[in-house]
Order: C-alpha cells, then sequence, then structure tokens
C-alpha cells in the first residue's frame, strides 16, 4: 500500500490498540467504590414483615428505617423514624411524635397512616408473617392520632416492644409499593433507608444503590448519606466457599467464616477478621431435668464441673469464641456478671458430686453404673453451629468421668417433635436476640423452647414481671436473679457465646454492626481505593 | 458380558483377584481386633495433639480433636463391614423372592411386579436412599436399611432374568408335570442354577452399597457425630483439608480399596 | 411399526412415572416432624396459631383427597409450593437445573471421551498389557467414592498447584475439576460395554470379510466397527447421563456448587416434602425420557435390531 495509506493504517491499529487496552482495564476494574458483600444464606422469601431469616437483615437495614434505633455501645434506644415517643403508665399505649419531612424512595410521604398500614399488613393473617407478627407480642391495634403522631396499643404491657421495633422486621415499607407489588413485593422493595434496592435476582444476586435524598437517619449513623456507590450481594452458602472467595478478592466482606479459616486469616495481609459478637442466649446444651439421671440435680452440676469448657473453646472455636458461662451472652442487656463464678472445671469435685449421687463403677468396665444401669446420655443435635464437633469433645471428656454420651444430628422440625415427646438428655441451641425477654422463651414452664422441662413458678414470676415493666433497672435485677437460679439449678452446660466471624479486607472501612450484632450499617461502609 | 474377566481365560494363578481377597482379609481381622488393638476407642479425643501429621508412633496422623487416624479406620472397619453385611443381606433377603417369584410365574405376577421395580429403579439410586432415610431419621441402622432396600429392586431385576431363563427349559416342565408345588421347583430346581450369577451379582452390590452408605454418611444425613465412620471421617477432615489432608485422605483411600477389592472379586467370579 | 414400538414403550414410561409419582407420594407421607410447627416455633407462635398455619398448608386433609390434589396438580405441572420457602416447587427447581445440568452435561461428555480412550485399545490389544492397564483404570474409576476423588483434585489441583477453583461456579474454570472427578468415575462403566461391544464386532463376519477385502485397518475402524459398536455404548452413556443426579447430589456438595443436589439435601434435612417430592419427580422424568432415548439410540445404530423392528 501507499505511503499515506500505512501510515493511515498504522494510525487506526495504534487507536483500536490504546482503545483495547483502555477498554481491558475498564473491564479488569469495577466502579472503584463498589462493595462486595457475600450473604451465606440464600433465602427465598426476604421481606422482613414474612420471613424470619436473618440473612435478609444484612442488606435490608439499610433499605428500611425502624421508629427507633438500638445504640450497641450503650444499649439504648435513639430517635429513628419517631423523633420522641411516650409510653402511657400502665404500659399499654406507646404514642411515637413522627420526623416530618421523610419520604419513600418512591416518592410517598411518610406519615402516622403509614405507620399505621405496615402494622396492619404484619398482622394480617393473609401475610402469613413467620416472625414480625410475633416480635409485636400483645399487640392489639394501631391508631393514627393526626398526620405525624401515631399510637400502638397493646392488650398487655410488653417491655421488648421497643426492642422489636429497633428491628429490620418491623422497618417501614412504601404503602403504595407494597400496594403496587402484592405477592411480588419482595423483589421490588422500597423503604426510606440510606439505600436503595436496585436489583434482586433471587439466589444470585442484590444490587443496592444510595438513596439521594436521604438526610433523616439516626445519631448512630455516622454519615448523614451513604458513602458507597454501591453494595452487590452474593450469595455462598456453603462454608468451603467462604474464605476461597475473599482471598481471590471476589468479595471484601463476608460473614460466617469458619473458625479455622479465620485463624489462617488473621495473619493475612489482605485481610481481617472483625469478630461481632451476637447478644442472645449463648450456644449451651440444656439438660432434660425429667429425665433420669439428670433428675438428680448434683447430676447435672457434675457434668458442669466436668467439662473442660476452655478446651472446648481452643479446640473447636480457636479460641475466638469467648467462653460463656450463663444463659445470656455476655453483651446482652441485663448480662449478669456474677454467672462467672458458677462451676470452674474441677475434675474431681465432678467425680464427687456423681459419686454422692449414688454412681459408682462396680463392674469396673469404665462407666458408672447403679443399680444395674450404666450412665448413658443421649443428645440431639441439629447440624449447625459447630454443634456436633463440640458433642464429639463432650463425649471424650465425659467418657473420663465414666458418663457415656450418644449424640444423632437430626434436623430441626424432627428435633422439635423429639424436644416435645422428651426423649432425650441433651439439646443444644442458641438463639440471638438483643432483649433479655428471649429467656422467657427457654425458662418459662409452658415456653415452646423450654427443654429443660424446668417448672419453676418463682422464676416463671420473675420472667413475667421483667417482661411487663418498663423501668430498665429493675428488668436488668429480675434477669439477674433468673440467670442465678438457671445456673444454680444447673439447668444448662453453656459452651460459648455466639460471634459472628467476619472476613473484611483491609481496604474497607467504617464497617459497623448494630445492636442485633448480625446487621450492618451499611451507610457508613466505604473502600478506600487508595491503597491499604 | 462375557468379555470381562481380566487379562485370562482358564483358571489359573491371577495375582489380582488375589490380592484384593488378601486386602478384604485384612480389613476383617483389622476390624475383629480393633478393640484388642486400640482399646482406648475412636472417640478418645486429645485437643492437645490435634491436627499432627503422620510420625513415629503415629502412622496416619491424628484429626481435628487429636483422636488417631489409624485407631479409627480400625473401628470404622467394623462399622463399614458390619453395615455392608446387612445392607446386602436385606438387597438379596428383599429382592431375591421377589425376582424369582416375578421369573418363575411368569404372567401378570411378572408384569406387575417388575412394573413397581421399574418405579423404583426410575430414581436415581443414593436419591432413593435418601428419601427412605427421610422416613427411618438418622442413623448407621437407617442407613443400612436404606441403602439395602435401594440395591434390592436391582437384584430382583438380576434374580427374575436368571429365574426365566431356568424356567423355560425343559425339566422344568417335566417337574411341573410331575406336580411338584411352585415352591419346590423353586427351591430343587432355580435357586441351584441361578445361584452363581446370583452371588456374582452380590459381590459386585457389595461395592456400590459400601459406595452409597459412605455417601449418605458425607452428606452428613447417616451416622451419629464422632462415628469412624469412613464416609463420616471424610466430612469430618474437610473442614481442614489444609492443615491436615491426612484426615481425608487415609479413609478414602481405606474406602476406595475396599470397594475395589469387592468389584475385582465380583469381576473374577465369572 | 416403530411407531407401534415407540407408543408402547411411551405408555410404559407413563405407568412408570405414575408409579414412581405414587411411591414418592407414599414414602413422603410417612415422614416424622410437622413442617407448620417448624417455621412458626422459632418465632414464639402458640400452638393455636400453628395449627391454623398447619390447615392453611392443606395438612389437615385425609390421606386420599391429599394425595387427589397431589396428582391432579400433577398433571397441570404443578409441583405444589415448598414449605420452607413457600415458593412454587416448579420454580425452585427451574432456577437449581442449569447448573446441575451444565455439570451432567460436561462429565458425560468426559466420561464419554475417557470411556472411549479406555475401552478402545482394550477391545483393539485384548489380552495384552494394554488390556489389563486401561481394563483397571475403569475399574479403579468405579470404585472410587467422588466424595474423596474430589477432594483429592481440590487438594492437588486447588490448594498445592493454585490452577483450578475449589468451589463456587460462575466460569468454565469452576467446572473443570467437579466435571473430571464425577465424569472419572462415570467413565467405568462406558469403557466396558465399548470394550465388549467393539471385541465382539471385531469377530463378526463383515469385520473379517472387509479385512480380507483389504480395505485399511482405520477404515475398518472407523466405518464398520464403531458405527455398529456404538449403538449399545450410546446407550449406555444416555444412562449414565440418567444417572448423573445421584452424582452431582455428592459432586455438587464437594465443590460447594448450587444445583439440584444441593437443594434435595437442604430439603431432606428439613423435611421440606413438597421440593424432595419435586426432585425426585423430575430426577425420575429424567431417567425414564433418557432410557427411551437410549432405546431409540441403540435401535436406530444397530442395524440387526432395525430389521427385527421392521
Amino acid at each position: 500500500m501507499s505511503a499515506k495509506n500505512r501510515t493511515k493504517y498504522v494510525a487506526r491499529l495504534a487507536f483500536t490498540a490504546a482503545l483495547l487496552v483502555l477498554s481491558l482495564a475498564g473491564c479488569a476494574s469495577r466502579p472503584s467504590e463498589q462493595v462486595r458483600y457475600g450473604l451465606t444464606l440464600a433465602p427465598s422469601g426476604i421481606d422482613p414483615h414474612v420471613n424470619a431469616s436473618s440473612e435478609l437483615g444484612i442488606p435490608l437495614t439499610s433499605v428500611y428505617d425502624t421508629l427507633v434505633y438500638l445504640d450497641p455501645e450503650t444499649n439504648e434506644f435513639v430517635p429513628g423514624l419517631a423523633e420522641r415517643w411516650e409510653i402511657s403508665g400502665d404500659g399499654l399505649a406507646y404514642t411515637f411524635h413522627l420526623k416530618k419531612g421523610v419520604t419513600f424512595h418512591d416518592g410517598t410521604p411518610f406519615n402516622a397512616e403509614a405507620v399505621k398500614f405496615n402494622f396492619d399488613r404484619i398482622t394480617s393473617t393473609d401475610l402469613k408473617s413467620q416472625k414480625a407478627l410475633f416480635m409485636l407480642g400483645p399487640y392489639d391495634r394501631t391508631e393514627v392520632v393526626d398526620e405525624s403522631t401515631v399510637r400502638i396499643l397493646l392488650t398487655q404491657p410488653y417491655a421488648p416492644l421497643l426492642d422489636s421495633l429497633s428491628q429490620v422486621y418491623l422497618g417501614m415499607a412504601s404503602p403504595t409499593a407494597v400496594q403496587k407489588w402484592a405477592a411480588n413485593y419482595q423483589l421490588h422493595q422500597v423503604g426510606s433507608g440510606p439505600f436503595v434496592m436496585a436489583e434482586y435476582v433471587p439466589g444470585d444476586h442484590l444490587l443496592l444503590k444510595p438513596n439521594l435524598d436521604y438526610r433523616w437517619g439516626p445519631s448512630v449513623y455516622k454519615n448523614r448519606r451513604a458513602q458507597a456507590a454501591e453494595i452487590e450481594f452474593r450469595f455462598f452458602t456453603d462454608a468451603a466457599t467462604r474464605s476461597p472467595a475473599l482471598e481471590s478478592g471476589e468479595t471484601d466482606i463476608m460473614g460466617e467464616i469458619p473458625p479455622q479459616d479465620a485463624k489462617r486469616l488473621e495473619s493475612s495481609s489482605e485481610l481481617k477478621i472483625q469478630v461481632v459478637p451476637i447478644p442472645g442466649v449463648s450456644l449451651m446444651f440444656f439438660l432434660n431435668t425429667t429425665r433420669p439421671p439428670l433428675d438428680d440435680v448434683r447430676v447435672r452440676r457434675a457434668l458442669l464441673y466436668g467439662t473442660d469448657r476452655k478446651a472446648i473453646i481452643s479446640t473447636v472455636f480457636q479460641d475466638l469464641s469467648p467462653l460463656a458461662y450463663g444463659p445470656l451472652a455476655a453483651n446482652t442487656l441485663g448480662y449478669d456478671p456474677a454467672v462467672q463464678a458458677f462451676y470452674p472445671y474441677d475434675g474431681e469435685k465432678a467425680a464427687a458430686l456423681l459419686a454422692e449421687a449414688g454412681w459408682t463403677d462396680s463392674d469396673g468396665d469404665g462407666l458408672l453404673d447403679k443399680a444395674g444401669q450404666r450412665l448413658v446420655l443421649t443428645a440431639v443435635l441439629m447440624g449447625w453451629g459447630s454443634m456436633p464437633e463440640v458433642s464429639q469433645l463432650l463425649e471424650s471428656q465425659w467418657q473420663a468421668l465414666g458418663i457415656q454420651l450418644s449424640s444423632q444430628v437430626v434436623s430441626y422440625p424432627e428435633a422439635l417433635q423429639i424436644a416435645q415427646e422428651g426423649s432425650y438428655h441433651l439439646i443444644p441451641f442458641n438463639l440471638s436476640g438483643s432483649d433479655p425477654d428471649i429467656l422467657r422463651k427457654f425458662f418459662r414452664s409452658e415456653a415452646s423452647f423450654n427443654w429443660s422441662k424446668i417448672d419453676d413458678a418463682e422464676m416463671d414470676g420473675w420472667l413475667d414481671e421483667a417482661s411487663r415493666l418498663t423501668d430498665r433497672a429493675q428488668r436488668v435485677a429480675l434477669y439477674g436473679q433468673v440467670q442465678l437460679r438457671v445456673m444454680d439449678e444447673a439447668l444448662v452446660v453453656p459452651v460459648r457465646d455466639y460471634v459472628n466471624l467476619n472476613g473484611v479486607s483491609k481496604r474497607v472501612q467504617d464497617l459497623r454492626y448494630d445492636g442485633q450484632g448480625w446487621f450492618p450499617w451499611l451507610i457508613d461502609v466505604a473502600i478506600n481505593s487508595s491503597g491499604k | 458380558m462375557s468379555a470381562r474377566s481380566l487379562g485370562g481365560r482358564a483358571r489359573r494363578f491371577r495375582p489380582i483377584p488375589i490380592a484384593a481377597a488378601a486386602w478384604l482379609v485384612v480389613v476383617g481381622v483389622l476390624a475383629v481386633v480393633a478393640p484388642r488393638l486400640a482399646p482406648q476407642g475412636p472417640t478418645t479425643a486429645d485437643p492437645a495433639s490435634a491436627l499432627l501429621p503422620p510420625r513415629a508412633g503415629s502412622p496416619l496422623g491424628t484429626d481435628f480433636l487429636g483422636r488417631e487416624i489409624w485407631v479409627r479406620l480400625a473401628w470404622g472397619a467394623r462399622l463399614t463391614l458390619a453395615a455392608g453385611a446387612v445392607a446386602l443381606a436385606l438387597a438379596v433377603a428383599v429382592g431375591l423372592p421377589v425376582g424369582l417369584a416375578a421369573g418363575g410365574r411368569g404372567g401378570w405376577v411378572d408384569s406387575v411386579l417388575m412394573r413397581l421395580v421399574d418405579g423404583l429403579l426410575a430414581f436415581p439410586g443414593l436419591l432413593l436412599a435418601m428419601a427412605v432415610m427421610a422416613i427411618l431419621g438418622g442413623g448407621m441402622d437407617s442407613v443400612a436399611i436404606a441403602v439395602g432396600l435401594t440395591a434390592a429392586p436391582a437384584y430382583s431385576r438380576v434374580a427374575r432374568t436368571v429365574a426365566r431363563e431356568v424356567r423355560i427349559q425343559p425339566y422344568i416342565d417335566a417337574a411341573r408335570a410331575l406336580g411338584c408345588s411352585p415352591w419346590r421347583i423353586a427351591a430343587r430346581h432355580i435357586l441351584p442354577n441361578a445361584g452363581p450369577a446370583l452371588v456374582s451379582f452380590a459381590g459386585a452390590q457389595l461395592g456400590s452399597i459400601l459406595l452409597m452408605m459412605g455417601a449418605l454418611n458425607f452428606l452428613g444425613l447417616g451416622a451419629a457425630p464422632g462415628s469412624p465412620e469412613w464416609g463420616m471421617m471424610l466430612a469430618d477432615g474437610r473442614g481442614y483439608l489444609r492443615q491436615a489432608p491426612w484426615a481425608s485422605v487415609f479413609p478414602g483411600l481405606a474406602l476406595a480399596l475396599t470397594v475395589l477389592a469387592a468389584n475385582l472379586l465380583g469381576d473374577a467370579w465369572e | 411399526m416403530a411407531a407401534r414400538y415407540l407408543f408402547r414403550r411411551a405408555v410404559g414410561a407413563v405407568v412408570v412415572l405414575w408409579l414412581a409419582a405414587t411411591l414418592a407420594f407414599l414414602a413422603l407421607k410417612l415422614t416424622p416432624g410437622d413442617p407448620a410447627q417448624a417455621l412458626l416455633a422459632a418465632s414464639g407462635a402458640t400452638p393455636d396459631e400453628i395449627a391454623a398455619r398447619r390447615a392453611q398448608l392443606g395438612l389437615d386433609a385425609s390421606l386420599p383427597i391429599q394425595y387427589g390434589r397431589y396428582l391432579a396438580d400433577l398433571v397441570r405441572i404443578d409441583l405444589g409450593e415448598s414449605w420452607l420457602h413457600g415458593r412454587p416447587v416448579g420454580q425452585m427447581i427451574a432456577e437449581q437445573l442449569p447448573s446441575t445440568l451444565a455439570l451432567a452435561m460436561a462429565a458425560t461428555a468426559v466420561a464419554a471421551i475417557l470411556g472411549l480412550l479406555l475401552g478402545l485399545p482394550a477391545a483393539l490389544r485384548q489380552g495384552t498389557w494394554v488390556d489389563t492397564l486401561t481394563t483397571s483404570v475403569s475399574v479403579v474409576g468405579l470404585s472410587t467414592p467422588t466424595y474423596w476423588s474430589g477432594l483429592l483434585a481440590i487438594l492437588v489441583f486447588s490448594l498445592y498447584l493454585p490452577w483450578l477453583p475449589s468451589a463456587g461456579q460462575g466460569s468454565l474454570g469452576h467446572l473443570v475439576l467437579p466435571a473430571g472427578v464425577l465424569g472419572f468415575a462415570m467413565s467405568g462403566a462406558i469403557a466396558r460395554v465399548v470394550r465388549a461391544q467393539v471385541a465382539e464386532v471385531l469377530r463378526a463376519n463383515y469385520v473379517v470379510a472387509a479385512h480380507a477385502k483389504g480395505l485399511s485397518p482405520l477404515r475398518v475402524l472407523f466405518v464398520h466397527v464403531l458405527r455398529n459398536a456404538m449403538g449399545p455404548a450410546l446407550a449406555v452413556t444416555a444412562l449414565q447421563f440418567g444417572f448423573m443426579l445421584s452424582g452431582a447430589v455428592v459432586t455438587e456438595s464437594v465443590f460447594a456448587r448450587r444445583g439440584l443436589g444441593k437443594l434435595v439435601v437442604q430439603a431432606i434435612i428439613w423435611r421440606d416434602l413438597p421440593v424432595v417430592r419435586g426432585v425426585m419427580l423430575v430426577a425420575a422424568l429424567a431417567f425414564v425420557l433418557t432410557s427411551l432415548a437410549a432405546d431409540l439410540a441403540r435401535g436406530w445404530l444397530d442395524p440387526r435390531l432395525r430389521e427385527e423392528l421392521q
């Protein structure tokens, strides 16, 4: 070709090459302020008014605002969508004065009518709410007092109400959107929070984009508006996929990292482990006090003295979990540190108690027996939370005492059925919650999770009263008594406080979690793209 | 399917089946003497020596609770072999009569029974076993029963084919003409002639039975936590694959070798 | 005649499907545990509320009525709603199916190729060390549990040599290890059939005649031998595809892939009966269809059978 054409040709080639290189560079990097968050469960229902999964709260806590917020550092409630509130003397009426000028993402104004609409929706039988409804306790109805004043009425005093109202399950949704999308609402959720739900493909990903009009955030938010350009959530349901995804840079944040992987990642130069303690009922084994030989308090106490719980924490949980001394996790409101005095590991004391209860190894087979019966305990486990590993270690530790522990792993529905029938000695469980009223679910005599099968009228009285009082100091005192009674009667073998092991890229800043422990306040999260 | 035997026509000294049989004998012996050889049991934990590699005094290393792998393999052999035997016995006990009845009688009995068997065979084996386990609940006994029942339909198919071949022989007609009852015919004539084929199929099935049991335990649907069942050991070791690969490599190797031995012996029987 | 054969097989397939559906219904009706209770107990619902939810889910009706509703739903391709998630089972299966199909197809391809590579040399060099070696490899493949070979593959190709991802999906790279492991396990059966069929065909008269005519061995191999031997081999391959669902359950678990396997294991643990039932029916359908296809393939490719049908 001619010289002129050749020049043109070369120029075009160079231009194309440059374009290619630039576009490839563009493909290789993502929007520099996009945060990628890994979720560990893929619930196919993520409507907080309907579904119970805590995973849905991770993105949606920042899509919705709630009437009040729980400050995890002070354990006090701060204004949210309600700028102030009054509780009537009899504890039956909660009057909320709402912030003015708040709008939902679709432009619908937020007002008392909207609040009433939300509560009517949650309590309607058609919705089949799995959690939100039950968080309202003895709810009666909601009244609109005026445009920015709303009153919630109860049939009985219910102290945990404010705590419930601070959670995403009772977040405020746009009435217009709910009515418009009906059964498909969960795919197009509209709140008033710092992020907008931009896109949701079930099981694949969820995309949040900042709400540019947001200016009514609570005091617990450090920033007025979202710092990240967008947040993309993807699902990593299998524990084996989580640390590889972090290490390969596929995600920036991922929760529920298995303890042994977390231990390894602690020494990584690009990742850090953010340990978030979860308030609520610790991981513990409930002892069935109605089934011999656990009906003898000495045998139960022997189990507690004979368990080296520190070994469990270091072997199974890699020392990343605090040891649990009582039924409540240490960062829960109402936790009584006096429980730490109970049952230090003492093998001899355990042996002495068992002997006192009449158990001896009369036939020299290594197992204790009494009146011809061997000391055999059965545990019914569910497959999560490292319960199988813990029970294996317990089996070995109690073997040294002469006790045989046999465990089986069953599904949750089956465990509930076995629990109802009472054909077990031990069941381990843990449940998260920021209000100590959670103890009532487990230790009140007719409660559905009363797996110790305890029937203690005095403790029932404490639990009932504490759920009705509004004075915090009085409630704390009562729950303290409950915890001491539980440990004194050796109703449970506490193992550890639940912690969420979050793997976080060191480029992520200001990742803070709310009072429930599970839910991040995404408004402040940002990627420091200028390096580590 | 006659071209299956390995490398030889006449029955002469073949090292492979002998090695296979030897391995099975070793596993059997280990299963029997485990309590004597390793009296501490498979569950005694020693967290201080967790995840240690094979070395002097610990030929196969330790797992995440400090338990010796070789001890757990030995005790696990008992579970594996016992459960395998139960499952196989169940498969034969259920499948054989059905197959013989179908093949021996023919007619509508054959059609109905075989349609039922086809209905069951339409499900992938593992899935069927899982469904049975969903009914029976967890535990090794449920695993053995579920796997045995799942293996039964295939067994009854083979039994039917063989029984059918024997039934059309002239001497069966003769026996019937003489007035022999169907049961007597089955016992005296069909069974003995069908015997070898049935035994060889049972041997081949043992391998797939062991694999399926291991799969159920690996998926966490079967044995109790802490059980030294080999499939379960694989699941336990999986979380520590990077730090302690021996905890997964050795149990799997034991299982693979045992299944291989069973398959090789089943092949060689022909 | 071909049409009549097809019709008979189709009717047989429907009968088998109906039986499978009934068995699935009966079997899972016997499971213990109350789904309504499981859904609500953690939220603190009262026994009355649980009973009301049970009625809402239709669990109160008598067994024959539930069976009738079940069959009617199936005919309309309505597999019901998941008790755990409340979503249509059909939709949940449709979401997971592509991932499992991708794995199954890739693994079948691997199995077919490996089966050919192992079976052909064995048949061509019967009785020699080639035969012994390739047959041994086949048997080893059949005997090795995928939940072990999978972990070994992860150990070698993902942890020690960081070549391939160990878990998850999204790229072709994610498919290599799982398809390889599963395909290797399934290749043994195909290799066996290839070896047997090719060996048989090699002895057949028309092949000997072709050799005698002076045709090159390669031409004989490809034109005559393979074409006649492939019928049963293809049939077995199709059947293996039908069996893939069993293999996929374990492989998906080892490599942490989404798919039907994971779906059904979760459903069994949680007693989500509609989902278990749905997956089992889909599996049965897949099996029936693939065995039908296998029969047809065998019939079409095998000239002797074709004559039989005429």
